[in-house]
């Protein structure tokens, strides 16, 4: 038993929560089970696991950031403004991009060389962004968006939605990277000992951009598609978004302090906080108390979690 | 030494210029504080305001903190009151928080206008908002028309959103829905999601309400974040033409929603009016006027089938905005 314990995969607490989830709702409500409701819990919940698999990046190399709902916020509104002014689908979506990759490396920078905190970088780039994207929109709902922005959104492929791939090809692309790369054994190390690490010759800079990036491009990515989903950008959207991020991987496993979680679990992590919400609309829990338990759930998922590390350490 | 002595002189020219600046300046100032400056709705306020400083000459300092924060609304009222403008037009964050600090501004002898929603004090040289209870109960009476359009009678469920709670002017829309729901038995309101204000969260509870009750045929989104996300969520069902879903205000996101029969009607209020009377009527307070203690700046309902009424361009879409002269009723 106990070394059946020990072998069980970091994501095994979330995924189970989210399964037995299913299961209850299914059984008391009737409109769970339903092609149209999975299909809204997979569109509701790409969005959010797309950001939380970028800020993973950065927690695994026992960092944060804390401005990826700004970041959201921004390149949405940039993207929009650069489509609502007559650029082509394909360049509006390269330009916002490269700007979200050069915020990464701008985050990763100030981290890794005037040794800024992370915490203090991403702090500050919350406010940044958020600020820039008052700046680009003016304050104001952009809109007048070409019809072509809200297709991706809107449609499907292979009978399941748009969003859904995009989530699923982020969730494999980044796997790939952090479990049968270099680059990706090397964020692992630099998370668990950073000087234990550098002896080995393993550049921190390099490792710490590249996470960054990913973070800031994945939400740049993710502000795309929350306009195409909504077909307007607000400045205030995505507002307190890095929280839920945060939870989210940190509910699949992710540690904090570093060196551990998966994609799987972040993502399982999105899926548990969409399915909460969706649950506590269909059983018509209060709203109130629907905060209560979403805080409740996160704490037990990750007491259980920390009950299993304790053991694999073998205390 | 002597240098040290040139620079205190000059230092202390400058202060004297500054200030003497600063003092000619504040007296043609009206501080504008709203709750949000994040929101399109209080930049509308803002826009109104700097027309009406344009026309009076006055420089309009356009204050407010980015998100709802009656704390730090506090801090900026008392720093605007420190600088003495001519007078304050502010919306309260919160009722309670923000009356004793609106009541000492008076005291100092600066003119408030208090515009948008209201503060527990009666200090203030006059109060210009929008009837919220009148609003919502506009909302209900146009979802019940919708209903009536459609099926031929105003029955079936419908639910409604609110944006965020334990805010006054949002409590007051969705009473006075529930209000004006009471006219109309064969509806029943059957739920009530509360949205973090955000859009994206506005969608996504729609479509779960939809999935709830599968027989809900309209829904009230009280703010226009509410309406936008609501408004999403439905044309990407393409359910338009079923569901009766009305919203107040009217940023861009909603007039595209009403545009494309995704939202039957919006109620409107009037913040870019706000904004401009309220800095002619502090204006005209710093100047010794009596005003009324109480101005209604009117809704309107808005459908796809009136929206490009002439009257109607300028509350959908603030640049279009031009004031005419009075011309009665």
């Amino acid at each position: 038993m106990r070394s059946l314990l020990q072998r069980l995969p970091v994501e095994t607490y979330v995924i189970g929560f989210t399964l037995v989830l299913w299961v209850i709702l299914s059984i008391f409500t009737k409109g769970f089970l339903t092609g149209d409701n999975i299909a809204n819990i997979m569109r509701q919940t790409s969005i959010a696991a797309i950001i939380a698999t970028g800020v993973l990046c950065t927690i695994i190399i026992a960092g944060i950031d804390l401005s990826v709902g700004s970041v959201v916020a921004f390149c949405g509104v940039l993207f929009a403004q650069l489509c609502s002014h007559g650029l082509d689908l394909p360049w509006a979506v390269l330009l916002t991009l490269a700007g979200g990759l050069a915020i990464g490396t701008i985050n990763a920078l100030a981290i890794g060389r005037l040794r800024i905190p992370a915490f203090i970088v991403t702090l500050a780039g919350l406010q940044v962004y958020r600020g820039l994207a008052l700046l680009v929109s003016g304050g104001m709902t952009v809109g007048g968006l070409p019809p072509n922005v809200k297709d991706f959104a809107r449609g499907a492929t292979l009978g399941l939605p748009n969003l859904f791939w995009a989530m699923v090809v982020v969730g494999i692309v980044v796997h790939y990277l952090l479990s049968y790369t270099r680059r990706g054994r090397y964020m692992y190390a630099l998370g668990s000992n950073a000087e234990a690490a550098r002896r080995q010759g393993i550049n921190p800079i390099a490792i710490t951009v590249l996470a960054y990036v990913l973070s800031s491009g994945l939400a740049t990515l993710a502000g795309i598609l929350m306009v195409s989903r909504l077909s307007i950008a607000s400045p205030s959207m995505a507002n307190a978004y890095e929280l839920q991020a945060i939870a989210a991987a940190v509910v699949g496993g992710a540690s904090l302090f570093g060196g551990r979680g998966t994609v799987l679990g972040a993502i399982a992590g999105a899926i548990l906080f969409t399915t909460m919400s969706n649950g506590a609309v269909l059983l018509d829990v209060d709203p109130f108390w629907e905060m209560v338990i979403e805080g409740l759930l996160i704490a037990l998922v990750v007491y259980l979690d920390n009950l299993q590390k304790q053991r694999q350490t073998g205390n | 030494m002597r240098v040290s002595k040139l620079l205190a002189a000059v230092s202390f020219a400058a202060i004297g210029m500054a200030s003497a600046m600063g003092a000619a300046t504040a007296e043609d100032t009206v501080a504008v504080i709203v709750k949000a400056t994040t929101s399109e709705y209080w930049q509308w306020v803002f826009k109104g305001a700097e027309a009406a400083g344009k026309e009076l000459g006055v420089k309009i300092d356009q204050l407010g903190t980015p998100k709802d924060d009656a704390a730090g609304q506090i801090s900026v009222l008392e720093s605007a009151a420190g600088s003495k403008p001519a007078a304050i037009v502010i919306s309260p964050t919160i009722f309670e928080a923000l009356g004793d600090p609106i009541a000492a501004v008076t005291d100092a002898g600066i003119p408030v206008i208090v515009i948008d929603s209201g503060a527990k004090t009666d200090k203030y040289a006059s109060f210009l908002t929008t009837n919220n209870e009148a609003g919502g109960k506009a909302a209900a009476d146009a979802i019940a028309q919708c209903l009536k359009d459609r099926t031929g009678k105003a029955a079936g469920k419908v639910g409604y959103l609110t944006a965020m709670a334990g805010h006054e002017s949002l409590d007051s829309r969705d009473k006075g829905f529930l209000d004006g729901m009471k006219a109309y038995p064969d509806i029943t309101v059957v739920g009530n999601r509360v949205a973090n204000n955000e859009e994206a969260e506005g969608m996504s509870l729609t479509a779960d309400m939809m999935t709830k009750d599968s027989d809900l045929v309209g829904l009230f989104a009280d703010n226009a974040q509410m309406g936008t996300g609501a408004g999403a969520s439905i044309s990407e069902k393409g359910a338009g033409d079923k569901f009766c879903l009305v919203a107040f205000d009217s940023d861009k996101g909603e007039v595209e929603h009403l545009n494309d029969g995704s939202i039957y009607a919006l109620v409107i209020q009037d913040p870019y009016m706000m904004g401009y009377a309220g800095v002619w009527y502090g204006y005209a307070a710093a100047h010794g006027a009596r005003l009324p203690k109480n101005v209604d700046t009117g809704v309107g309902v808005v459908t796809k089938a009136n929206m490009n009424d002439p009257k109607f361009a300028g509350l959908l879409d603030v640049t279009k905005r031009q004031m005419s002269p009075f011309t009665g009723g």
